[in-house]
């Protein structure tokens, strides 16, 4: 066995369990039974969703919610971007600074945030508006579908952001130009060229915004589950872990069936919108920069207040709001009486030693998922690239799989293959494992992406001289392509870190006792267990937590890489 | 007639300033074909991208027919939309998401110089068949091919009679045989509807064919302007020289108006009015003779042949005088393969520079 035949083999070990995880889901949408008893196969879950009248309420939910964090995203990252690729605005790299740290903030945080700003029984705004106005209801209420909209709008804002300028800057700029010289005025350059030039970009990020809507476990979470709005996401977690009756393996399998059909149908159009959008993407080898658009002093005021507004709104509000709730032994309005009650005590309250159990078992998963992934991705890169195999454009299909499948669902498939399947072989229900097992997999997608890019771009004769030179193929990997490739590897590595540290939604599934807890899952307990402030006291130190890998990412991961990312 | 005076350019580029244009005079004259000609980075298509209003200078005036469409100060700006051009790009720009005749039509129904409903069509068909593209209304323009793309470029360029026709390397993505056929065309068009053309190139091949007057660009500044035959003949400067077809330097010692003691040997020139001193003295290949024997003279001197190559319609010889080694281009029977050879330096044709003059920094670009 060679290292080609190795690295084949790697590949293909990582990639299995993911087109494994998709026919499991599929088996358990038609199968009944228990642990160890005989198993019965049935049409009766699917019949059962699709007859009950939930499932349909179920969908129009998160049809709103998607649809609306789409609109909500975009209203933002529309402007921005224009601001940022075509106008003189000044300190541009510190949007793209504060673009990238916002994608890093937990959507869990700022959900709850936003539960304190406009929950109509505790919300802040709320109550100040009905004494202002002499209300008996409360106005706005965040447990709806437009708030839950508003809320994932906001957090998916920066991907929006990232997506939109990456078609700006494909665009070539002469074709705005050839209409200024031409004699269109700059609206009607705007209107005919730029719009129509840059809409097959705006709708495949609209595309993919709602598709990760689709499938949003945090905000419906945080937000609607103790309201009884359920999206798909929640659903499926409710019937994986209901408080009351027994699991129901069947119908979580049946609606996650759906639901990947659905998702995958909106990656196919995803593709299909984004080769027809970069049919418009011309390279031009021109040195110049387009023509800024000048702001002027009051432009440039509207432009600061707008981005100050969305970064307030999106970030600064919901923080302040979690610091606020966390002095507080029980949530109220800013008042004089209420400065006296600020205290450290929800600090001391927390079970300080879960915590550090859940920080030792976050940083093992920081430490090992993006190593892991890196390893299996850079296989997988390979045979996609490198290899000339005849199958290698499946591998990079099913390489692709993990970012279109929900990632609550990969989570219940493991959570099944391990109940069922690995019980008397690899016990892995509720083990640390299995949670580094899954991470590892549902971040497949995104380093084999960043890999390619990467990779696309080292001309293989740098590697052919190798061989010629007498190297093997692992040496060739360590001595060229890794020390060319560092760059991307280590910005992928802390971003998947990151991304780990901060993860819910597979967690709400996987984790099951204090062996495998991870820290936003103490969080989110304490939250469900009713403790809000405690629950707002212990994202402060979550936070505190990440903020050191925070630094380090943005030591590395620059600007450009970030975008290749998305 | 376009006028550029005192027209100075920087760009920020990561903390640092770089002057793309150090003061630039030029006035361009009606009807003329005038050609922008530079290396890479000399400026050129910044001064028109100026001059089009893509770009606002640092410094300076620019003026279409004495009307002032850019000033420093008093600060004047016309916005491109507002300038009598018409462009044609380097990437062509063509409107990927329209047909031909919408991306004519776009700027003739929304333009700042549209034109009357009913006369649209007329007018994309009659621009459509100035470029020979008639009957390709109705095509995708992202189906077209590069010349086609090219075409339409000028012909949406052209559509509202502007009067001054700007174009950026229109030819450099076209491949060399349709590059020439296309050149001949534009030179007659332009001909023909009388437009003034201001034309950026590289390529020194295509702006003498072009160009009724050449401004040759280097490092933001303008070296020399003049017709292609007095830039050949008569460059003002080394740079000049070089950047029009190969030339032999040899330095030497300039004793009065006519006569330079250089490497080679004692040279005669047509009257030069520098100080005497260290000079440069510069001829091009073709302009040596070579002759087998000896007949004596002004500006005849003994060399060697080393090696020589026969390239059909002429030969490259190097040949060597004294220690110094010049490239000669010979008609195919007027010289001996290898050997003692005479060889003649023609007095009108060479040239003379100080000896500060930029050669050697001309070499090491």
């Amino acid at each position: 066995m060679n290292g080609r035949h190795i690295l084949f083999a790697v590949a293909s070990g990582a990639l299995l369990p993911v087109i494994a995880f998709l026919v499991i889901i599929l088996w358990m949408g038609f199968w009944q039974g228990n642990p160890g008893e005989p198993v019965v196969y049935t049409l009766a879950h699917y019949r059962a969703i699709l007859t009950d009248y939930f499932t349909y309420k179920t969908m129009l939910n998160t049809l709103g919610v998607s649809s609306i964090s789409v609109a909500v995203s975009l209203i933002f990252a529309i402007p921005t971007a224009w601001l940022v690729e075509r106008t003189d605005l000044p300190g541009k790299s510190w949007v793209f600074t504060l673009m990238a740290v916002s994608t890093l903030v937990p959507t869990f945080f700022t959900a709850m945030g936003w539960v304190f700003l406009l929950h109509p029984r505790i919300g802040i705004v709320n109550k100040l508006l009905m004494s202002w106005f002499g209300l008996e209801a409360a106005p706005l209420n965040i447990a709806s579908i437009a708030g839950m909209g508003w809320v994932e709008g906001l957090g998916l804002s920066s991907l929006g952001f990232i997506m939109v300028v990456a078609t700006y800057r494909t665009m070539d700029p002469a074709l705005e130009e050839a209409g200024r010289v031409h004699g269109l005025k700059m609206w009607k350059t705007l209107r005919y060229v730029t719009l129509p030039l840059t809409f097959p970009g705006v709708l495949a990020a609209a595309i993919y915004i709602f598709t990760i809507g689709l499938s949003a476990f945090e905000v419906p979470a945080i937000i609607g589950m103790s309201n009884k709005i359920f999206t798909f996401s929640t659903f499926i977690f409710y019937k994986m872990q209901p408080l009351e009756e027994l699991p129901s393996y069947g119908v979580a399998g049946a609606v996650s069936s759906l639901l990947i059909v659905l998702a995958l149908l909106l990656s196919w159009w995803y593709f299909k919108v984004l080769r027809f959008a970069s049919r418009y993407a011309v390279v031009t080898g021109k040195g110049y920069r387009p023509q800024l658009v000048e702001l002027g002093p009051r432009g440039r005021l509207c432009a600061w207040l707008f981005l100050g507004f969305f970064f307030v709104v999106a970030k600064v509000l919901p923080f302040l709001l979690l610091v606020w709730a966390a002095l507080l032994t029980y949530f109220q309005p800013p008042s004089l009486e209420a400065l006296g009650q600020v205290s450290l005590r929800n600090f001391y309250g927390l079970p300080w030693e879960l915590l550090l159990a859940g920080a030792r078992n976050s940083l093992v998963i920081m430490l090992t998922v993006p190593t892991l992934t890196l390893i299996l991705c850079m296989a997988i890169s390979w045979v996609i690239l490198r290899s000339g195999f005849k199958w290698r454009l499946a591998f990079d299909g099913v390489a692709f799989l993990p970012h279109a499948v929900p990632s609550i669902i990969l989570a219940i498939a493991a959570v099944f293959a391990a109940l069922f399947l690995l019980r008397d072989t690899v016990p892995l229900y509720g083990t640390l494992t299995i949670l580094i097992l899954v991470y590892t997999i549902s971040r497949i997608s995104f380093a084999t992406r960043i890999i390619n890019n990467s990779l696309a771009q080292i001309h293989p004769e740098l590697e052919e001289a190798a061989f010629a030179g007498g190297l093997r193929v692992f040496q060739v990997i360590r001595k060229i392509l890794l020390p060319l490739l560092k760059p991307a590897l280590v910005y992928a590595w802390l971003w998947m870190a990151l991304l780990c540290y901060r993860e819910l939604t597979m967690a709400s599934v996987l984790v099951t006792n204090q062996n495998n807890v991870t820290l936003p899952m103490i969080v989110w307990g304490l939250w469900l267990g009713g403790s809000l402030n405690k629950a707002a006291a212990a994202n402060l130190v979550i936070l505190v937590f990440m903020l050191p890998a925070v630094l380090l990412y943005m030591t590395f991961g620059r600007r450009s890489r970030f975008e290749e990312a998305m | 007639m376009i006028s550029v005076a005192g027209v100075q350019k920087h760009f920020k580029s990561g903390g640092q300033t770089v002057a793309a244009l150090k003061g630039i005079d030029l006035e361009v004259l009606k009807g003329e074909f005038f050609v922008l000609l530079g290396p890479s980075g000399s400026g050129k298509t910044t001064l028109l991208r100026c001059i089009a209003g893509l770009e606002k200078p640092d410094r300076g005036n620019i003026a279409f027919e004495g009307e002032t469409v850019f000033s420093a100060s008093p600060r004047v700006y016309i916005p491109p939309e507002e300038r009598q051009i018409g462009m044609v790009f380097q990437s062509y720009a063509i409107w990927p998401h329209m047909t031909v005749a919408e991306n004519i039509g776009l700027v003739l129904t929304h333009g700042q110089r549209r034109i009357a409903k009913s006369d649209v069509n007329k007018r994309i068909r009659h621009v459509l068949g100035l470029v020979q593209l008639d009957n390709f209304e109705n095509r995708p323009a992202r189906l077209l091919s590069g010349g086609q793309q090219q075409r339409v470029a000028l012909a949406r360029a052209l559509a509202t009679n502007p009067k001054f026709l700007l174009m950026d390397e229109p030819l450099s993505n076209l491949d060399a045989r349709l590059r020439e056929e296309v050149r001949g065309k534009i030179k007659k068009l332009a001909a023909e509807l009388g437009i003034t053309v201001l034309y950026v190139t590289h390529d020194q091949v295509e702006a003498m064919v072009l160009a009724h007057r050449i401004a040759v660009m280097s490092q933001g500044e303008i070296l020399q302007i003049g017709n292609p035959f007095e830039l050949y003949r008569a460059p003002k400067n080394s740079l000049v020289a070089e950047f029009f077809g190969s030339i032999n330097w040899v330095h030497g010692k300039l004793l009065d108006q006519h006569r330079v003691e250089t490497e080679i040997g004692p040279l005669v020139v047509e009257s030069y009015n520098g100080h005497t001193g260290p000079v440069v003295v510069g001829i091009r290949p073709e302009d040596i003779k070579l002759a087998a024997s000896s007949t004596g003279g002004e500006n005849r001197l003994e060399g060697k042949v080393l090696s020589s190559a026969f390239l059909g319609d002429q030969v490259i010889a190097e040949v060597k005088i004294n220690e110094t080694t010049l490239t000669v281009k010979a008609m195919p029977d007027d010289q001996k393969r290898v050997g003692e050879i005479s060889v003649h330096f023609p007095k009108e044709r060479i040239v003379v520079f100080p000896a500060s003059a930029p050669v050697r920094e001309a070499e090491l670009q």
